[in-house]
C-alpha cells in the first residue's frame, strides 16, 4: 500500500511541477509579450484616474491635458481640439483602453517611467504625483491645414521635415472624436465605442500610419535608386507595349521605352518592368530594406506592418516589384522615402514625440533626431530629385507645379482593390523643407484623371500653407 | 497533563505566530496601497479570524494533542493571505467570509471533539454516500447557468452562500473510503499478484463503475473538466492505494477518456469552453477571463506588485475561482510559487499521514481528501494560467466563496484526526518493534 502511495505522490509532484513550469512562463519568459499584447489595456485603464501629463504641439498648442473635477472620478482627460489630434494623441477610456500616444506613451504621461517618477533627489523620500508632459513634433498650424485640404474626403495626409524626421502634420479621415471615450458617462463610452468599432469605415485606425495601398509609380524611384547604386544608371529600356511572360501592360497599351529619365516621367511599366528583370528581386529587397520599406518604421505609435514586398504568402517577382505593381505602403512609409531622398540619402527615422518634459519644463527624454544612416548615396539622392522635379515640370505629375517653389513629386493611383491614389512631393526640390503624402480612397475616384486633380490640389494647398508659415518657435513661447 | 505539551502543538504554535504575522503584515501593506480607512473597518474581521485560530489550537492541545502540527499553520497562512488580498478588492467581502470562518471552525471543532474516532464515520458511510451525491448534483437542479463562470454553482440559503458541490465531494469521499475498506480484500493487487488477469470478484466494479459515473455527469452536465479531473483523480487515487489492480486501472482510465472525447465532441457547451481555451484573444465572452488573468499575471512579474498594489478587480470572478490571479500578480512569481508550493506541502502531508495511518479506512481516506486539496487547488491554479479549460474551480482556503471553506476545515479536521499518533490503542505497539530490531541489531 505505501508503495501505491508513492505512485500517487509522484503523480502530484509531476503536474505541479506543470504548474510551476507554467507559472514562470507567464510571468517570467512571457510576461513582456504580454505586457504589450493589443488586447492587454490593463495598464491603460489602471491609470485613467491618476494625474496626467499634458500633450502639446510644437507651438505649444495643448491638445490633451487632464482636468481636476467633482464627482465620483477626481479627474477628467480633455481633447480641446476634439477629433483634430486623435489619431496622432489617441484617447484614454476606463473601460476600453487607449490609442495613439497616450497608449504607447502611457509611461511617461502616468509617471510610471523611473526617469519621470524621480525629477530630483527629494522624489527618492517623498511620493508624489510625478508626471510627464509630452511635446509633439507637429505644428498646429499644419495639422489645421491638412485637415481643412481633406475636408470631405477619406484618406490620409504626412508631413515630414525631412531633415530632422520631425513629422510636422498627420490627418486620417473618417475621425473620431476622443472627449467622447474619455468620458465618465461609461454607458454612452460604450455605446461609442461599439458604434466606432463596427463601422466599416474604420474611423479608429489610423490610416497614415497603418492603411496599405499599392503605390504603382511611386515605388518607380525605389528601382531608379537600386539601378543607380548597381551601376545601371545609363540602361535603355526597349520600346514595348507588353513584358509578356509577367503579363505586364502598359495604360492605353501604348508603346514606350528609353531611358531611366524618360520611362520616370511616363511611368512606363513595361520599361521599369524590364529593368526589374535586370536588377533581380534581391537588389530591390535590398534597398527597399535600406529605406526602411520592409520595416514598421512607426514606433512612436507603436503599429505593425509586416511584409510589403510580398502578396499574400508568395514574394512579388522582380518586374512587378519594380514597376510597384503590387506593393503596398502606407502613407507613412512614402513620406518617410521622399524624406530621405530629400535629406542627401540620410534616412532618419521619422517621430512625432519631440521630448518629454518634467514639471518645470526641464527636458527628461529627446527623441530627436534619429540618424538611421546613410541609405543611397548624395549623389543618386541629387539624381532621383532631379527626376522628380522633371516630372513635375513635363511629366505626369504637372498638377503639383506651383509658382513660387520648384516641387518635385509624383502622382500615383489603383485600382486593384479599392480605388485610391496617391500623391507625394518634395518642396523645395532643391533643397527640401518638407516631404508629403497624401492618400486619397474610396468608390467616387473612379475616374483617375479627376481624381489625380483633387489629389494634387489638395497636396499643393499643404504645401503653400507649410512653406509660407512662419517656423515654430520650439524655445521660447510658453 | 496541562504541563506536559506535545512537541507538535510547539511546532504548531510557533508556526501559527508566524502565519499570523505575515497576514498582518499583508494587510497593512495592502492599506499603504488603498485606502486606509477600509483597513481599519477590516481590523475587527481580522482580529476574529485571528481568535479563531487561537480557539482552533486550543481545541487541538485540548483534543488532540499529538495530531500533526504543520497541517493546521499552513491552512491558516494561506487563509490569511486570502483574507488580506480578497478584502482589499471587496472590502464588503470582510464580513461573509468571517462569518464562514467561524462556522468552519464550529466545524473542526465538531470534527476534532465530536468523534471519538474514524470508524464511527464508517457506520454512517452510507446516508453520509447518499447526501453526498444529492449535494453534488443538487445545483443542477436549481436554475444556474453553467456558462457563467464568475459565480459558483451555488445556492442562496437567506444571507448565507452554499457551495453544495465541495461538501458532496467530501461526503463521497467519506463513503468511498468505508466501501474500498470494507471490499478491498479480495481484490486486491497483494491477494492476487501482480497479475494481468481480469478474473476475480466481478462485484469489485462496482467502485470503478461509480467513480466513472460520477465524473461523467460533472463533465457532462457541468461541462467542467476542472472538476471532473479533480473527481476521477481523487476516486481512481483511493481505489488505486487500496485495490491497485493494473488491468482495472487501464480499463477506468479507458473508459473515462474515452468519455471525454466523446463529450468533447457532442456537447456544445463543452465545446464552447474548448474554443476558448483554445484561442482565448478571439472569444471575448468566456475568454476575458483568462486573457484578463494572464496580463494581470504578466504585470505581476517576477516580485509582483506589492499587496494592494494590484489591478486584479479588472479579471471576472476574481474573488473566487480566479483568486489565484491577484496572488500572482501581488506576490510576483516568487510568492506564488510560494502559495503554490503551501497546497503541494499540503497534499504531501496527507500523503504522509496515510501511510502511518493505523487503519485501512483511516489510510484511505487520508489519500482521497490529500488529492482532493491537492487536486482543487492544482485545477484552480491550472486554470488560470491556462492549463485546463475555463473551470468553476475555487481555490482552497483562499477563495473567498462562502460554505467552500467550511468544507475545508472539515477536510483539514479529519486529516488531524487520522495523525494522531498516541490512539485508543496502548502506543507500546509502535514502540516494541524498534527495540526488538536495535536488539537485533546487537546482537
Amino acid at each position: 500500500m505505501t508503495r501505491r502511495i508513492l505512485h500517487i505522490g509522484v503523480g502530484l509532484l509531476v503536474i505541479y511541477v506543470l504548474l510551476f513550469v507554467q507559472l514562470e512562463l507567464t510571468q517570467v519568459v512571457r510576461a513582456d509579450a504580454l505586457r504589450d499584447h493589443p488586447q492587454n489595456i490593463r495598464g491603460i485603464t489602471m491609470v485613467f484616474d491618476a494625474p496626467r501629463g499634458s500633450i502639446s504641439t510644437a507651438d505649444g498648442e495643448i491638445v490633451a491635458e487632464t482636468v481636476t473635477v467633482s464627482g465620483a472620478r477626481p479627474r477628467l482627460r480633455q481633447y480641446p481640439y476634439g477629433s483634430l489630434y486623435a489619431h496622432l494623441v489617441g484617447f484614454i477610456s476606463a473601460e476600453h483602453g487607449g490609442g495613439g500616444l497616450e497608449r504607447s506613451h502611457n509611461d511617461f504621461l502616468a509617471g510610471d517611467d523611473l526617469g519621470v517618477r524621480i525629477q530630483d533627489k527629494r522624489d527618492f523620500f517623498v511620493d508624489r504625483a510625478r508626471t510627464g508632459q509630452i511635446k509633439l513634433s507637429v505644428r498646429h498650424d499644419v495639422q489645421l491645414v491638412a485637415r481643412a485640404a481633406l475636408a470631405g474626403h477619406q484618406g490620409a495626409a504626412v508631413v515630414i521635415n525631412p531633415a530632422t524626421g520631425a513629422v510636422l502634420a498627420m490627418w486620417s479621415a473618417p475621425h473620431f472624436n476622443p472627449n467622447h471615450l474619455s468620458s465618465h458617462d461609461l454607458v454612452s463610452v460604450a455605446d461609442d465605442f461599439v458604434a466606432l468599432k463596427s463601422d466599416a469605415e474604420g474611423p479608429l485606425v489610423n490610416r497614415a500610419d497603418a492603411q496599405l495601398a499599392e503605390v504603382n509609380a511611386i515605388f518607380t524611384l525605389v528601382t531608379a535608386a537600386t539601378a543607380i547604386e548597381v551601376g545601371l544608371s545609363d540602361f535603355v529600356a526597349p520600346q514595348s507595349d507588353t513584358v509578356p511572360t509577367q503579363a505586364i501592360k502598359n495604360d492605353g497599351n501604348i508603346t514606350c521605352g528609353g531611358d531611366m529619365a524618360s520611362l520616370f516621367i511616363t511611368y512606363c511599366r513595361t520599361g521599369w518592368a524590364t529593368i526589374g528583370l535586370k536588377l533581380g528581386g534581391a537588389n530591390l529587397r535590398a534597398i527597399s530594406e535600406r529605406f526602411g520599406l520592409t520595416e514598421s518604421i512607426s514606433t512612436d505609435l507603436g503599429n505593425q506592418l509586416d511584409g510589403l514586398l510580398q502578396s499574400g504568402e508568395e514574394p512579388l517577382s522582380a518586374p512587378h516589384v519594380a514597376a510597384g505593381i503590387g506593393v503596398k505602403l502606407s502613407p507613412l512609409h512614402v513620406a518617410h522615402l521622399l524624406a530621405t531622398v530629400g535629406n542627401d540619402g540620410q534616412r532618419i527615422r521619422p517621430h512625432v514625440v519631440d521630448q518629454v518634459q518634467g514639471h518645470d519644463g526641464s527636458v527628461i527624454r529627446d527623441f530627436t533626431p534619429n540618424n538611421l544612416g546613410q541609405v543611397i548615396a548624395p549623389d543618386t539622392a541629387l539624381t532621383l530629385r532631379r527626376m522628380l522635379a522633371e516630372n513635375v515640370e513635363r511629366g505626369n505629375a504637372q498638377g503639383l507645379a506651383l509658382k513660387n517653389v520648384e516641387v518635385g513629386g509624383i502622382l500615383a493611383s489603383g485600382f486593384a482593390e479599392q480605388p485610391h491614389v496617391w500623391a507625394v512631393a518634395l518642396a523645395p526640390v532643391t533643397q527640401p523643407e518638407l516631404a508629403i503624402a497624401v492618400l486619397l480612397e474610396g468608390d467616387e475616384l473612379s475616374d483617375p484623371h479627376a481624381a489625380e486633380t483633387v489629389v494634387a490640389s489638395i497636396t499643393r494647398s499643404i504645401i503653400e500653407a507649410v512653406l509660407r508659415l512662419p517656423s515654430p518657435n520650439v524655445e521660447g513661447t510658453q | 497533563m496541562t504541563t506536559d505539551v506535545n512537541q507538535q502543538r510547539i511546532v504548531e504554535l510557533t508556526l501559527l505566530l508566524l502565519a499570523a504575522f505575515i497576514t498582518c503584515a499583508t494587510v497593512a501593506i495592502a492599506a499603504v496601497g488603498d485606502q486606509v480607512e477600509i483597513t481599519w473597518r477590516v481590523a475587527p474581521y481580522l482580529a476574529a479570524l485571528l481568535i479563531l485560530w487561537a480557539v482552533a489550537h486550543v481545541t487541538l492541545r485540548q483534543r488532540a494533542p499529538t495530531a500533526n502540527g504543520i497541517l493546521f499553520p499552513i491552512a491558516a497562512l494561506l487563509q490569511g493571505l486570502g483574507f488580506a488580498l480578497m478584502v482589499r478588492i471587496d472590502p464588503s467581502l470582510a464580513a461573509r467570509q468571517t462569518t464562514w470562518a467561524l462556522i468552519g471552525v464550529v466545524g473542526f471543532f465538531v470534527v476534532v471533539v465530536g468523534i471519538r474516532g474514524l470508524h464511527q464515520l464508517r457506520i454512517v458511510r452510507i446516508p453520509l454516500g447518499i447526501a453526498g451525491v444529492l449535494l453534488v448534483f443538487l445545483p443542477l437542479i436549481s436554475d444556474s447557468d453553467p456558462s457563467d463562470l464568475e459565480i459558483s454553482l451555488a445556492l442562496q440559503l437567506g444571507p448565507l452562500h452554499v457551495v453544495p458541490g465541495e461538501l458532496g465531494k467530501l461526503l463521497l469521499i467519506i463513503f468511498f473510503a468505508g466501501w474500498l475498506a470494507d471490499h478491498r480484500t479480495q481484490n486486491t493487487a497483494e491477494f492476487w499478484g501482480e497479475t494481468l488477469r481480469i478474473e476475480g470478484d466481478r462485484s469489485r466494479f462496482i467502485p470503478l463503475l461509480g467513480g466513472w459515473l460520477i465524473t461523467s455527469a460533472v463533465l457532462i452536465f457541468q461541462s467542467d473538466v476542472g472538476s471532473a479531473a479533480v473527481t476521477f483523480a481523487v476516486f481512481i487515487s483511493m481505489w488505486w492505494v487500496a485495490v491497485g489492480r493494473r488491468t482495472d486501472l487501464v480499463l477506468s482510465l479507458g473508459a473515462i477518456t474515452a468519455t471525454a472525447v466523446l463529450a468533447a465532441v457532442s456537447v456544445p457547451e463543452l465545446q464552447n469552453r474548448l474554443t476558448a481555451w483554445i484561442d482565448p484573444w478571439s472569444n471575448p465572452e468566456l475568454g476575458a477571463a483568462i486573457t484578463r488573468s494572464s496580463f494581470a499575471l504578466a504585470g505581476g512579474g517576477l516580485t509582483g506588485t506589492g499587496p494592494g498594489a494590484g489591478n486584479a478587480e479588472w479579471v471576472p470572478g476574481v474573488t473566487d475561482h480566479f483568486a489565484f490571479v491577484p496572488v500572482g500578480e501581488e506576490l510576483g512569481f516568487f510568492g506564488a510559487a510560494a502559495v503554490i508550493s503551501g497546497y503541494l506541502l499540503l497534499a504531501g502531508m496527507g500523503l504522509r499521514i496515510a501511510t502511518k495511518a493505523r487503519r485501512e479506512f483511516d489510510g484511505v481516506l487520508a489519500i482521497g481528501i490529500a488529492v482532493f486539496l491537492g487536486g482543487q487547488a492544482w485545477a484552480s491554479v491550472a486554470t488560470t494560467l491556462r492549463l485546463l479549460p475555463p473551470s468553476a474551480m475555487s481555490l482552497p482556503f483562499i477563495s473567498i466563496n462562502g460554505s467552500a471553506l467550511l468544507t475545508w476545515n472539515l477536510a483539514l479536521a479529519l486529516l488531524l484526526k487520522i495523525s494522531e499518533t498516541v490512539p485508543e490503542a496502548s502506543d507500546q505497539t509502535t514502540v516494541l518493534p524498534g527495540i526488538k530490531l536495535e536488539a537485533e541489531r546487537q546482537s
